[in-house]
């Protein structure tokens, strides 16, 4: 399989990274499977914050993907890939993937932390956004934390739905459809102790659906959790304008066109590697105004800062942002 | 939707899963009464200070109460501090809670240079720290992550 085995030199977003063995492929749904990956010598492999993701490289691309565990010393790794017919992501070079293939993948990155202090974990998932979510809900089995999971998929086809039913039982409420699961959520934001975080994973549009509801019962930002589903999922977002405070030049960036097309269309180079939010590449220096944070590098703290944010993938919440550029 | 429990019935007032906001006031001048909170529901206690049973109350109030509930908080700074800590540890949040300091009550204020705090009365704008006896004079800021108003030394320029 000469599309899949390990190419010659890693890509520069893995760097530093693991050279792993394909241990196990496993069929989850029509469109997804799940794959292991383990250190070829044996071995634990770097432990992980709940929720992290794994770069993987395939071919001379990379992609990100949630790893499932609970990240605590694993012995291996575990993803899992949707297929994406028209995409470039890599998706279909991942499915051909076979027991006994080697690939680089990067350290597992942080980016969609539990809270400490939180007492309960309320997950709200939708298809292959299960994934980091049944890291979090192992994790907190770990460590005596509790866990409820709404989860959001189309009959058929769920991804590790019995591992959740065995894992939260009767604190999984499945949906199949849009109106059961507002009711469901509703009823559940509604009547969380104070202790508890909300972690919601899915398309764009179902996470802001999610986070608006919260947002509107009262529940504050500091509560509120989310991770972008990756770069295929993203929506064209809002136009926008950046001022480039050292050029002295005013760019607009319009609906379906990146930050960082904008700039090169204008003459910047700008270093990028990935240009999907992973490698963290692209940073650029937010002098004013509030980014539209959309890539999975920088940690929700860093995100928070506003002072940094990549311009392959983020966009902005306000009008205009002013770049130390 | 407006209720008033005292102290000793508090917690025992109000309907589980309370999500509308809790105004507690503190002492004879901590007063919340001004405070709108539009039409969400509301629920008043009020406490002769943030003594132990005090905060055991607002813990039991919080215990019941779900996401979406806000804190209103007034008195003199120490009490508020306090119940502020309190309300934390039942894993309110910091943008949950709106503290509103009575600067007429008694103040607790910080030394920086033994770090002491000294709790003074409501008037004057000078204080005799408890820890190292400097003279402090009482700046206007109260500091939320301290809990208490800065000092600084009254007399700094003719001290050296
Ligand atoms: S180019 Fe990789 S994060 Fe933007
Ligand atoms: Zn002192």
């Amino acid at each position: 399989m000469t599309t899949t085995a390990l190419p010659i030199s890693a890509h520069p977003a893995v760097e530093g990274g693991l050279q792993l063995e394909v241990t196990s492929v496993s069929v989850q749904t029509e469109s997804i499977v799940s794959i292991i990956l383990a250190n070829p010598s044996g071995g634990t492999l770097p432990s992980y914050v709940p929720g992290s993701h794994l770069v993987v490289q395939y071919g001379d691309g990379v992609n990100a993907y949630s790893l499932t565990g609970s990240g605590n010393a694993p012995s291996e790794y575990a993803i899992s890939v949707l297929r994406v017919e028209d995409g470039a992501g890599g998706s279909m070079a991942m499915h051909q993937l076979a027991v006994g293939d080697r690939v680089y993948v990067s350290r597992p990155r942080s980016a969609f932390a539990p809270v400490s202090t939180a007492t309960h974990h309320l997950l709200v998932a939708a298809g292959i956004g299960i994934t980091p979510v049944l890291s979090h809900a192992r994790a907190a089995a770990d460590r005596g934390t509790t866990s409820s999971l709404i989860y959001v998929y189309r009959p058929g086809a769920g991804a590790h739905v019995d591992e959740a039913r065995e894992l939260l039982g009767p604190a999984l409420t499945e949906c199949s459809n849009r109106t059961g699961f507002q009711e469901v959520l509703t009823e559940q934001l509604a009547s969380q102790n104070l202790g508890t975080h909300l972690y919601v994973c899915g398309p764009g549009a179902f996470m802001d659906g999610v986070l608006g509801q919260a947002r509107e019962l009262g529940w504050p930002e500091a509560r509120l959790h989310s991770e972008a589903f990756g770069a295929a999922e993203l929506d064209e977002g809002e136009p926008f304008s950046v001022n480039l405070v050292r050029s002295g030049i005013k760019l607009e960036v319009p609906a379906g066109v990146s930050l960082l097309e904008t700039l090169e269309n204008a003459g910047k180079t700008i270093p990028n590697m990935c240009r999907k939010g992973i490698c963290g590449e692209c940073s650029l220096s937010v002098l004013r105004g509030a980014p539209q944070h959309r890539d999975l590098y920088l940690t929700d703290e860093e995100k928070a800062e506003n002072t940094t944010m990549m311009c392959c993938v983020s966009r902005s919440e306000d009008p205009e942002l002013e770049l130390d550029l | 939707m407006r209720s008033v429990s005292m102290p000793s019935a508090a917690g025992s007032g109000l309907e589980p899963g309370f999500r509308g906001v809790i105004c507690a006031s503190f002492g004879v001048t901590g007063d919340t009464a001004g405070h709108d909170t539009g039409d969400r529901p509301r629920h008043d206690l009020r406490f002769v200070s943030a003594n132990p049973e005090a905060l055991a109350d607002l813990r039991s109030v919080l215990g019941c109460s779900h996401v979406g509930v806000r804190l209103v908080l007034a008195g003199p700074p120490a009490d508020i501090r306090a119940a502020a800590a309190a309300a934390a540890e039942c894993g309110l949040l910091e943008e949950e809670m709106t503290l509103l300091c009575d600067e007429a009550g008694p103040r607790v204020v910080y030394c920086p240079h033994c770090r002491a705090r000294t709790t003074v009365g409501a008037a004057g704008t000078e204080a005799e720290c408890s820890g190292c006896a400097t003279t402090l004079f009482i700046a206007d800021h109260f500091s939320r992550r301290m809990g208490a108003y800065l000092g600084y030394s009254a007399h700094v320029e003719e001290a050296s």
